[in-house]
């Protein structure tokens, strides 16, 4: 049961997570940058090594082992550091690399629309029934409170096939076509964005499965299945990650009704309760962009993500001490409750009002 | 700009290295996206340094050779720059980049070296009373350790070919690109002659005093008067005219603070000498203003000047202005509304934090002005 909370208590409430908030940020330094550096280095020497084992290498287990590489260095490129650099984390450090409005990616979705939909959209009307489409993504009913469609019903279907091509639903996503297809409408708008959309996917697509090939052509059937077979470790392991972010059991969504007047810490109790974490070690950690921390992202979405290890501790006490719930579990209990709404949700009931606050 | 001194070998390496650096500017030459990841300068230029700290693409690495303590309170930081460094011309100046803390920032010093030594740079630096960089680099930066350096740049440069009769004239740390034109002057075999006035507080205090004193020893072309405040009271432009006779047939160079600068300028105006003055400005740290003070806003991209009141967000009043920047969430969490404050002080109102840092990125939506500021947008 969710506590009622007085205006009062969500004031200091949101007080106290702004105060832990400049905490950090007046602590940021040499450590965060050192770290970042760290990763970017470790993702650089694990592509050139994937892709020089698919290039030059000639038994299955160079392909495997390249293959290996080649997929963790995408994931740390999307997740620990594109997807971080891109929300500002590190835009202190004034280096031009690490420039969160310049940064460009290793998948098909344009980081300017990215930026767009995922800094902006995502992260100010999280888990707002029809503001936040990331709300299973146009495709899939991951709450009561969504209305039931026909497509659903073949939606533990849709999830393996989302998954396994998520970079393009990603790419696709900031032109919203379920909603041109079904408006009709063809605007200058959704054309600008479907160009800038061929231009990046067409780019990925030449890099991974023509230029790559043709620059060791004895090797080139070799090293287009390693790609094609690393971007799909990436799609299937950012799309579960993702997904434990905001679907797991108890997750809420929100109208637009209730969120109409949101003061801050409104907004920090509804990154609060529509988000998740997964518990686990280090290597969860970093492999997952930190969004095993998931909570700590929604409060503090421009805090360099390594930082919400340390956080997480404060964050959970501060929720102990208003009496508010903290959705925390082990990977399977989180992707494992993921996987039961997206069976129970496929088929139609009595549309269930949303929970109150 | 940078003197171009390059034989016709150095074209080919030139063009390359405009390639590169293009590839990684707003205007790419071709469109080096096609190219990635081979086209990703910083990642490359990453690589290089793993083999050597200073090896780059395009951008100039420098390491520090040497550390020259002048004063107490100035040194000199002897830099080996990396083969990207064009050469320069005496009395310009470079951009210095240091990391601190993991934070970039980025300080403008004229090069105090003889330009014809381009493996060996010097810049001469001040500490300055509450100044990050300064203190910074005096405190920490050491010999082995790597600076990244911009273009050499400034129009502080002596007349080609150099007048018979020259006035150097400088107070404090304006001396820097002074003595750069001095030692050029000196090893070029200069054939007229130079009179070299510095003006500081004590005797102690005048940087490269023993070289100047030495120099004049043996070089009869230079005539020099090191002027101690504390003992002869500050150099006005009286003084410096009676020390200097014929300074109405000199041609001179000064730099210095501002107002040592203004009061000499005004003098030679007023008697309409002001052909043969060429002034060097270091740029003034601007005060903070009050919050609630009219502030005068420049942006670079759009080429438009607007005033503000001082009190709302940036954001708020370039719209006000007509200007339509990029904005999301407007309270500080999407960063959409980022943009580079290229100088000027800011308040984040989040924070409380004021920064007069120069070239330095910040939210629009959560930033206010307390000074004059020039934005890249």
């Amino acid at each position: 049961m969710l506590p009622r909370m007085t205006r009062d208590e969500i004031d200091t409430f949101g007080a106290e997570l702004d105060a832990l908030r400049d905490e950090i940020v007046a602590d940021l330094g040499e450590r965060d940058a050192r770290y970042v550096r760290r990763v970017v280095r470790i993702a650089r020497d694990a592509a050139i090594a994937g892709r020089a084992l698919l290039m030059f290498g000639f038994t299955p287990i160079s392909w495997g082992v390249g293959v290996a590489a080649l997929g963790t260095a995408k994931i740390l490129e999307n997740m620990e550091i594109g997807h971080n650099v891109m929300h500002g984390q590190y835009d202190w450090m004034n280096d031009p690399a690490l420039d969160s409005q310049t940064y460009e990616w290793d998948n098909v979705c344009d980081a300017g629309q990215w930026r767009h939909y995922h800094n902006y959209e995502h992260h100010t009307h999280t888990n707002i029934l029809g503001k936040d489409r990331d709300v299973g993504y146009g495709l899939l009913r991951i709450s009561a409170e969504q209305h039931w469609r026909p497509k659903h019903a073949i939606q533990p279907l849709s999830n393996v096939v989302l998954a396994l091509l998520f970079q393009w639903g990603v790419g696709l996503h900031d032109l919203d076509l379920t909603r041109s297809l079904r408006d009709g409408k063809n605007t200058t708008e959704l054309r600008q964005k479907a160009r800038a959309f061929a231009r990046k996917a067409s780019r990925q697509l030449w890099k991974d499965y023509l230029l790559f090939p043709l620059l060791a052509p004895w090797n080139a059937p070799r090293i287009l299945l390693g790609n094609l077979a690393a971007n799909l470790i990436r799609n299937v392991w950012t799309n579960v990650i993702i997904f434990c972010g905001h679907f797991p059991e108890g997750a809420r969504v929100y109208t637009l009704e209730e969120t109409r007047t949101e003061s801050r810490g409104d907004w920090y109790l509804r990154q609060l309760q529509g988000s998740a974490n997964i518990e686990g070690g280090r290597l969860l950690h970093v492999m997952s962009g930190h969004l095993s921390h998931q909570i700590e992202h929604h409060l503090f979405p421009d805090l360099p993500a390594h930082r919400y290890v340390e956080i997480a501790p404060r964050v959970r006490a501060i929720c102990e001490r208003y009496g508010l719930p903290y959705n925390t579990g082990s990977f399977w209990t989180q992707y494992g409750s993921v996987l039961a709404k997206i069976f129970r949700y496929a088929l139609p009931e009595r549309l269930a009002k949303p929970a109150t606050a | 700009m940078p003197d171009s001194r390059h034989g016709h070998t150095q074209l080919s390496k030139h063009m390359l290295t405009q390639f590169w650096i293009s590839a990684n500017s707003c205007t790419p030459m071709i469109d080096t996206h096609w190219l990635r990841p081979f086209s990703d300068v910083s990642a490359l230029d990453d690589l290089l340094s793993r083999i050597h700290p200073t090896w780059a693409l395009g951008r100039v690495k420098a390491r520090v050779a040497a550390v020259i303590r002048e004063t107490p309170d100035t040194r000199t930081f002897v830099l080996q720059p990396n083969r990207n460094w064009p050469g320069s011309v005496a009395g310009q100046c470079v951009q210095v980049t240091v990391e601190i803390e993991g934070v970039r920032h980025q300080r403008t010093y004229s090069l105090s070296s003889d330009p014809a030594r381009s493996r060996r740079i010097a810049v001469t630096v001040k500490r300055q009373p509450g100044g990050r960089v300064s203190n910074w680099m005096h405190d920490h930066l050491q010999v082995g350790n790597v600076v990244e350096l911009g273009r050499p740049a400034g129009t502080f440069v002596l007349p080609d070919p150099a007048p018979d009769r020259l006035l150097l004239v400088s107070a404090g740390s304006g001396i820097t690109p002074l003595m750069a034109m001095l030692r050029d002057l000196h090893r070029r075999a200069y054939a007229g002659d130079v009179v070299f006035v510095h003006a500081s507080r004590t005797r102690a205090d005048a940087i490269f005093g023993e070289e100047l004193a030495a120099l004049a020893a043996r070089w009869p072309a230079l005539t020099l008067h090191v002027h101690s405040s504390s003992e002869s009271g500050r150099l006005d432009a009286t003084a410096l005219a009676a020390l200097v006779p014929d300074h109405t047939a000199r041609h001179m160079m000064l730099c210095g603070p501002e107002a040592f600068m203004e009061a000499i300028r005004a003098h030679w105006q007023a008697r309409g000498l002001d052909h043969l003055v060429q002034v060097e400005h270091f740029g003034i740290p601007r005060r903070a203003t009050a919050p609630g003070d009219p502030v005068e806003v420049h942006c670079l991209r759009s080429e438009r000047t607007f005033r503000a009141d001082g009190n709302d967000p940036l954001l708020l009043e370039a719209e006000r202005a007509g200007l339509r920047p990029r904005h999301g969430c407007r309270v500080g969490i999407c960063h959409t509304c980022q943009c580079l404050k290229q100088s000027g002080t800011v308040e984040n109102l989040l924070t409380g934090r004021v920064s007069s840092e120069p070239n330095e990125r910040i939210q629009l939506c959560i930033s206010r002005a307390r000074s004059d500021v020039t934005l890249a947008l």
